[in-house]
């Protein structure tokens, strides 16, 4: 008797190989509980690649983040590295900024001109983010091995980023980030990544990280544990919206997915705990940095076929 | 049943040589059951056509109206998705084998091969290159799998009396959405059909994926709610296997 390698895709309307699928959940798991992100800008061009039609990529992917997720915070909070205070913030903001950043795509596409509007951001978020990340997390690993050297920048007192922090009222304190703010910081800071991740239609993670690291001033060990479990959230979120609005959630493929990326979200954390802050973060920004380059390619060169299906990118 | 059968009677209308000789032949199998290991079928049709003929096979989807987006460049720079434009009369499938190269069969097998089927492609807005996006059409499903020119064999037997047998292989992609589909022989004699045949088969779910799908498409709250329940059991309980083997 041999072991079927082949499975039908109910909803995506395919079969793929098992094993494939598997591995492909595997490596994006990994990546996953290594750096906090949910992996959506990876996992779904690679379903797309694989026959996958795009907008079941997408919900599907969704779908197996929650497992992943799940599996990632469980092993972070072992490690203590979720702050679920912060995270609750960032998320009750993710989800209004979200609302209203599915009605700003709706408008603009009646406009007309969502979908440049979508792939500019795109690239220009991917850039800025991956690229202010990997010349910080150089400079600071250049300073961790020369430490005799002083910190000019940081002694010239409080700019206005942190006096206007400063002035926020309900100041309170999050004990596991190791910082002391008023909850309208990730409240703020959690609409605006929800805006531009509805927008963008991705999860948001590799903005989310960004913004806990520096603008929140989080320690990266717990911005990643943190990370994964708001992201946990949005998606059930997605997942269930999907389901109802869209049907283009395949269970037997974010199943496969998921068994497979649980897996390598376990790894993942205990790799992650492994690497100092700064190489976290330099990684990171490369892979950003990246798919930014990948992205950029596919706005400029001519595509293969000119036509796509509605609803892709 | 009743829609296969006007789906059938459509086509048999449309068809290039709907005057042509009845053509009698057998289908195996008469319906594909899509289950939850299927991953693609062979679609074999044996018959026999009248003396001196190639045969040319198809296995052909209804008719539908797709949108799609025409890429163009914005700014004379970036790639990006621009105006939907409505394809007609493009059929979900279309699967073609033939006993001899197209180009030796003459007319009527081109009329049956895609580049008949592009001519017959309707496009809504008009635009000055829709010549151009037909072909595009093409090539967008051929690279899904789904329109396929040599997509199986069409073996000729000996002639004995006044027909020869034939049989032909169509292989089915796994890409492939229930509803009924028609196989049809032609065969082909001086550029003409002299005869035609057709046999309507069924792509039915069956198992866990029509469970899955009636779930899914009539009952999709509690899709979702199922499927983020089992997500998050899933990672706790490999969370949970992970943490007992890290306490030891």
């Amino acid at each position: 008797m041999s072991i079927p390698m082949e499975m039908y895709l109910p909803i995506a309307g395919n079969s793929v190989n098992i094993a494939a699928v598997f591995g492909l959940g595997g490596g994006v798991g990994l990546l996953s509980g290594i750096f906090g992100v949910g992996g959506g800008f990876l996992m779904t061009p690679l379903l797309i690649m694989m026959g996958i039609p795009a907008t079941v990529a997408a919900a599907s992917d969704s779908n197996q983040i929650v497992g992943a997720s799940t599996s990632g915070t469980l092993a972070h909070l072992r490690l203590g590295n979720v702050d679920i205070k912060m995270g609750v913030l960032l998320l009750v903001g993710g989800v209004l900024g979200g609302t209203l950043g599915v009605g700003v795509i709706k408008a603009l596409r009646q406009m007309g001109n969502a979908d440049f509007l979508i792939n500019v951001t795109y690239v220009l978020m991917l850039g800025l983010v991956g690229g202010y990340m990997f010349i910080e997390s150089l400079q600071s690993m250049k300073k961790a091995k020369a430490p005799a050297k002083a910190e000019p920048a940081r002694a010239s007192g409080p700019g206005f980023f942190s006096r206007l922090v400063g002035g926020l009222p309900w100041q309170m304190d999050f004990v596991r980030s190791g910082a002391r703010m008023s909850p309208v910081m990730p409240l703020f800071l959690g609409g605006l990544v929800g805006v531009l991740s509805a927008i963008m239609g991705v999860g948001g993670g590799f903005i989310m990280v960004p913004v806990m690291v520096y603008l929140l001033r989080m320690p990266m060990h717990v911005v990643v544990g943190t990370s994964l479990f708001q992201i946990l959230f949005t998606c059930i979120n997605v997942t269930v919206m999907q389901s109802i609005s869209n049907h283009t959630v395949d269970f037997v493929l974010a199943l496969i997915l998921l068994i497979g990326s649980s897996l390598g979200a376990q790894v993942g954390a205990k790799v992650g705990k492994k690497l100092h802050g700064d190489q976290l973060k330099i990684l990171l920004a490369t892979l950003v940095l990246v798919v930014m380059v990948k992205i950029l390619y596919e706005l400029l060169a001519r595509p293969d076929v000119l036509l796509a299906y509605v609803g892709g990118h | 049943m009743k829609r296969a059968m006007l789906f059938v009677l459509c086509l048999v209308c449309l068809c290039p040589a709907a005057w042509a000789a009845d053509l009698d032949f057998t289908v195996a199998p008469q319906a594909i059951d899509i289950h939850a290991l299927y991953n693609g079928t062979t679609i074999t049709m044996t018959g026999s056509v009248p003396e001196g003929c190639q045969v040319v096979a198809r296995f052909v989807g209804a008719p539908q109206n797709v949108a799609l987006k025409k890429k163009g460049k914005v700014f004379g720079l970036l790639w990006m998705n621009r105006e939907t434009l409505h394809f007609g009369n493009a059929p979900g499938v279309c699967l073609i084998a033939a006993s001899a190269p197209e180009k030796a069969l003459g007319a009527a097998a081109a009329e049956l091969g895609l580049s008949g089927l592009a001519k017959g492609l309707t496009i809504e807005p008009a635009t000055a290159e829709d010549d151009a996006l037909r072909t595009e059409f093409l090539l967008l499903k051929k690279q899904e799998g789904l329109y396929r020119q040599d997509a199986g064999t069409v073996t000729l037997g000996q002639p004995a009396g006044a027909g020869q047998t034939f049989t032909a292989a169509i292989a089915v992609p796994s890409r492939l959405s229930p509803g009924s589909y028609a196989v049809e022989i032609s065969a082909i004699k001086d550029g003409r059909v002299v005869a035609q045949g057709l046999r309507a088969v069924e792509a039915k779910l069956s198992g866990a994926p029509a469970f899955l799908a009636d779930l899914a498409f009539n009952h999709g709250a509690l899709y979702g709610v199922l499927a983020s329940v089992i997500a998050i059991l899933g990672g706790l309980g490999i969370g949970l296997v992970f943490q007992s083997k890290g306490a030891h």
